[in-house]
């Protein structure tokens, strides 16, 4: 009797149980984080943002898809770690609303198949592929990724909706415009006119806080979900930090690199926040909530293949990005750095990890690189 | 020996911590509904000589002999060996190879004992007071009780207690921090007074200046037994947070004393010395009441059984027994884990005999244990790193191990690592790091003793190689004997010179004709196998 | 001195980063001339015949494991040695830059380690054993009985042939190997890994 049921017995290798969390999961709780923040994005420019997303995610995946196949691997399980979608949401994001189809779609290859297959898949990469995909895009098309192509209120009194069925339509044309009507063509062909760049690039940090100044002039919450009131990039801004500090609560990331960040943005503007020169450096909160800073620190930042291990790592990885964010944003001639800031904290990655290592139990508080034997 | 300041007591439950842990679902709640339960005798015990991966015992009994319980039945070889005694009387049925229940599926002989139902005792002598007895005889009598290490490795306790180092802290580890395992909290909360009183003879055998008992915090049933047992003795019970690996000894050392154990030295080396509470509880039996070690206490726990619980198991009781003892369901058991969860190994074949390290049987069900995900990339997330109580970094040494640089590895302190499956645990790519390194670390051991074999030989040919030459200068010089030098031999090959020598008998020369003529191996280079028809002087 | 139109304080800083700059070259000529202070020279020669396992049984052709890691020195192929296995070509491999390549099934096949014991009943004590053993492995004398050191004997076979009357058995070591865990079976398969010169 015994024998007969011990063939059928499973032989395993310790640990018998592991943790529920898997990868897949990790990546679809990064995904829905962002989710406040695209709805926000939604409601205040139109559907652009989620078009933007659709689109990238479906190239995406075909991507991933011919890639794996060519490297000769399980299709199933390694499409389903979704981390090709996270990385066509972060590049579906970043691409401004309003871009054509032709801008995702290069893209999304740079980042999918250039940045991530050819160097090794998922886990080999040495660049965050979302920003190499987001560097190649504005290096080669500067233009085209430095203007916001959102619809608009064509009179001054008619009551308008990014979400009404006349902006969806504007929005669909902006990304394939093949199917353009003629007065959309027409503004896409000029370099202003519906174009509408975000509050970074068009005021270089000069601007002032939409919130602040709703609640100074005596306004109610009520007035910041008027789509006038200009305060929808902040508001986006704050999404994304919900969303990032929602992740945190769910120890999908560590506090390490945002507060890392994040700190060291707010420690250089105030030290070189300046009321006169208030055209080249800006105040503390525009550089949190009036830029791309939190979706960086949240969640470009912190993928966890091209970022530095140990916490202590973490820590010197997000003081790296901060200080390159701010110092490109404020004397360099990009508008906004985080893609060049991450990329240049992933090149510090291998000696940030090198350096940084925990020290080994029973090793006299040496360090990994003087070994003990 | 430099005190560490040792903050805690059974009031202030305050210690040091390690980095890393983790903290997995316990699953202890269903065996401990019930008291330790004594095992009937099973019809056969098999009492396996190899008990840990020491030298295996050698019988002093033969087949057909009659036993009496606690029956010394194989002699320890050397210091490093563990004696068996009987765990019924009755007779020798078989002495065989078995399969025994450890990691690697080994058989090892074994003793089978046909019970005989009537479980008579040798003669015991109790003794009530152990101080009458000096800490080396009272070494030497758990030493000939076969005590050895319950907590799981096995070591024979009487050599770990006879270092000559001074010790300071004697740690009495009933921290069970794996999960399912329970059967060192059963004991310590149903016979809290033998864990007190081997503790007392451990600490007298090894001149330790203080004692102290350890225990998780979520035990409250187990300490509050064990303070009561305590109130009247120099032993401090103390509780540490519950985290696994606690009860890890290198981590346990560094969670009491703020000291941590050096690479590749043992806890005594820094004054300390470890025991399990289980190991405890035999010492006071071996010694108060001579009682060799027989039994133990085994959780059997799982799904797939109706009542889990705790045993006082015997020695070489099969482990079909047991799991029959707790209403097995056969058909939903689909794995046998020996140990915990988290570093017990799977067992096939549900007839190996109990072993003295075996502590827990998990008769798994699917439902409990599915099928480990497939491994997919490891995503960086750092996750193990933080989990890891040695302090390392598990994804570096995978990565290392998957390049072929396993020595480069153990650069990176491959050696260090307690394999104790924290950082497979919280894998989200489900990666059997273990695993790796578990094979990383044998290919460096096979290696490593490559090298030293390979650089033995070596020395040893060239040490023959230098005594030839200085011959055969010495003979030439010499006016006494020629040395004639037979035909077909190649002179200036130096690694097989064959000293000729007369008087070659015909009869070996016609045996080494029989030789070549039954031989029909492959012809080998003769440039190297020289031969000498006829020429050996016997 | 003449006029100089600049002033010369900006030699200052050229010259403290000349003097660093001939500092810094100066500690490296030095460190370089200390490299072997404290080593033997060791030779290409020494450094093959470490990887080789030191049987000394001549299966690879070779009267011995010294001559044949001069002759690898001198170009032969690195898969002549069926005692070392796929460890000693694999480690050859890396040493020399070169392929890793099967076993010369010339050679015979790879080989379980054996140690060789001598049946006493048969022995004559005649030392031929004793005489072809490359490392002393056989203990005894002329007419006294001949034993093996099982601890030193490295399975070399070359005192089987030689024995006259055939009483010596070869006995495949099993249980000293060291215990050994299997790696996971992503990397027990060879073709999983291929690199430039380490095939598998």
């Amino acid at each position: 009797m015994i024998t007969s049921t011990t063939s059928s017995l499973i032989a395993s290798c310790s640990p018998q149980q592991q943790a529920k969390i898997t990868t897949g999961q990790i990546m679809l709780w990064v995904i829905a984080a962002c989710l406040p923040a695209i709805f926000l994005s939604t409601y205040f420019f139109g559907i652009g943002v989620m078009l933007n997303i659709v689109l990238a995610s479906v190239f995406a995946l075909s991507f991933e898809a011919v890639a794996l196949k060519l490297r000769n691997k399980n299709l199933r399980t390694n499409l389903l770690d979704n981390s090709a979608l996270v990385t066509a949401v972060l590049l579906g994001i970043a691409i401004p609303p309003g871009s054509e189809w032709w801008l995702i779609l290069s893209g999304v290859f740079f980042a999918v198949v250039i940045a991530k297959h050819a160097f090794g898949g998922l886990g080999q990469n040495l660049f965050n592929p979302a920003m190499c995909g987001y560097a190649m895009l504005l290096l080669a098309f500067p233009l085209d990724m430095t203007s916001w192509h959102i619809p608009v209120a064509q009179q001054a009194d008619e009551p308008f909706s990014p979400l009404s069925l006349a902006s969806m339509q504007t929005s669909i044309q902006f990304l394939l415009p093949a199917f353009a009507t003629d007065s959309v063509s027409n503004t896409l062909n000029l370099a202003d006119g519906l174009s509408m760049a975000t509050p970074l690039i068009e005021q270089k940090m000069a601007g002032k806080s939409a919130i602040f100044a709703i609640f100074n002039s005596a306004g109610s919450w009520l007035d910041l979900l008027r789509r006038e009131s200009g305060a929808g990039w902040e508001l986006v801004n704050i999404g994304f930090m919900v969303g990032g500090l929602f992740l945190i609560y769910k120890k999908i990331i560590s506090w390490h690199i945002p507060l890392s960040i994040i700190g060291s943005i707010v420690l250089l503007s105030l030290l070189f926040y300046s009321e006169n020169s208030v055209n080249t450096y800006g105040t503390t909160y525009l550089h949190l909530f009036g830029s791309a800073t939190m979706i960086g620190a949240f969640f470009i930042a912190t993928d966890p293949v091209s970022a530095a291990t140990t916490p202590i790592g973490k820590l010197l990885y997000g003081v790296i990005i901060g200080c390159c964010i701010y110092s490109i944003r404020v004397w360099g001639s990009y508008l906004d750095s985080i893609a060049f800031a991450v990329l240049f904290g992933n090149f510090c990655t291998p000696l940030i990890d090198h350096y940084c290592a925990p020290t080994i139990y029973g090793h006299a508080r040496k360090r990994i690189w003087k070994p003990a034997n | 020996m430099k005190h560490s300041f040792f903050p805690a007591t059974s009031s202030s439950k305050k210690s040091y911590y390690f980095t890393g842990g983790i903290k997995p679902p316990a699953n202890k709640k269903r065996s401990l509904r019930s008291v330790i339960m004594d095992t009937p005798i099973p019809e056969f015990l098999y009492l396996s000589l190899k008990q840990y991966s020491g030298p295996d015992a050698i019988p002093v009994v033969c087949v057909g002999d009659k036993v009496l319980k606690g029956q010394l039945l194989a002699n320890a070889e050397g210091e490093l060996g563990v004696p068996i005694h009987a765990s019924t009387s009755g007779t020798i049925r078989e002495i065989t190879n078995r399969i025994i229940p450890d990691e690697f599926g080994h058989e090892a002989g074994s003793i089978c004992i046909e019970a005989d139902g009537q479980d008579t005792w040798i003669t015991r002598q109790p003794i009530t007071d152990f101080k009458s007895l000096g800490p080396e005889l009272l070494r030497e009598k758990i030493q000939l009780a076969g005590i050895c290490g319950l907590g799981g490795a096995g070591f024979p306790t009487g050599k770990k207690f006879s270092s000559n180092k001074p010790i300071d802290w004697l740690i009495i580890n009933g921290a069970e921090c794996e999960p399912y395992i329970t059967c060192d909290q059963a004991l310590i909360r149903e016979n809290p007074e033998t864990i007190v009183s081997g503790a007392r003879i451990l600490q007298r055998i090894c001149r330790a200046l203080h004692c102290v008992i350890v225990i998780e915090q979520d035990k409250q049933d187990a300490i509050d037994a064990l303070g009561t047992a305590i109130h009247d003795c120099e032993i401090e019970l103390i509780s540490v947070p519950a985290k696994y690996p606690s009860g890890s000894e290198r981590q346990l050392i560094q969670m009491l004393t703020n000291q941590e154990v050096p690479s590749g030295k043992l806890p005594q080396d820094i004054g300390v010395l470890t025991a399990n509470a289980g190991t405890a509880s035999a010492v006071h039996n071996a010694v108060i009441n001579n009682e060799p070690l027989i039994s133990r206490i085994t959780t059997v726990c799982g799904d797939a059984l109706k009542t889990p619980k705790n045993f006082r198991a015997l020695i070489g009781t099969p482990v079909s027994f047991l799991l029959e003892l707790c209403g097995i369901d056969y058909t939903s058991l689909s794995r046998l884990i020996v140990g915990g969860s988290l570093r017990g190994f799977t067992l096939k074949n549900l007839d190996a005999p109990i072993i003295n390290t075996t502590n827990c049987l998990i008769a798994g069900s699917l439902r409990e244990f599915p099928p480990a995900p497939a491994e997919l990339a490891c995503i960086r997330c750092g996750s193990c790193t933080d989990a890891c109580p040695a302090g390392l970094m598990p994804q570096l040494l995978y990565d290392q191990i998957r390049s072929n640089e396993s020595a480069k590895a153990k650069q990176y302190g491959l050696n260090d690592c307690i394999e104790c499956g924290a950082c497979a645990y919280v894998c989200p790519s489900h990666i059997p790091l273990v695993q790796y390194y578990r094979a990383a670390k044998s290919d460096l051991a096979a290696q490593k003793l490559r090298q030293r074999l390979s650089a033995k030989w070596q020395q040893r040919f060239e040490v023959r190689q230098t005594r030839i030459r200085l011959n055969e200068k010495r003979k030439k010089g010499s006016r006494r004997r020629s040395l004639s030098r037979p035909e077909g031999m190649d002179v200036t090959d130096t690694s097989l010179e064959n000293f000729s020598r007369e008087n070659a008998k015909q009869q070996i020369a016609d045996a080494v004709a029989r030789v070549k003529a039954r031989k029909n191996r492959t012809p080998t280079n003769t440039q190297v196998k020289t031969k000498n028809p006829g020429e050996g002087k016997p | 001195m003449t006029a100089l139109a600049f002033s010369p304080w900006f030699l200052i800083p050229i010259s403290l980063t000349l003097f660093m700059v001939l500092s810094y070259a100066l500690l490296l000529l030095a460190r370089n001339l200390n490299w072997n202070a404290n080593n033997q020279p060791v030779s290409l020669v020494d450094l093959v015949n470490q990887k080789l396992p030191q049987t000394q049984c001549g299966q690879c052709g070779f009267s011995g494991c010294r001559p044949y890691a001069e002759a690898i020195v001198k170009g032969e192929a690195i898969n002549k040695c069926p005692p070392g296995g796929k460890f000693t070509i694999n480690s050859l491999a890396k040493l020399l830059n070169k392929a890793a390549i099967e076993l010369d099934p010339a050679q015979g096949g790879y080989t379980v380690p054996t140690v060789v014991e001598i049946r006493e009943e048969e022995c004559i004590g005649c030392t031929k054993c004793i005489q072809a053993c490359p490392v002393d492995a056989i203990l005894g004398a002329a007419k006294l009985m001949h034993s093996v050191i099982r601890n030193e004997c490295t399975g070399c076979d070359l005192c089987i042939d030689p024995c006259p009357v055939d009483c010596i058995d070869v006995i495949p070591l099993n249980s000293s190997t060291p215990l050994r865990w299997q790696a996971p079976a992503i990397i027990s398969n060879p073709d999983h890994f291929i690199r430039p010169g380490n095939m598998t």
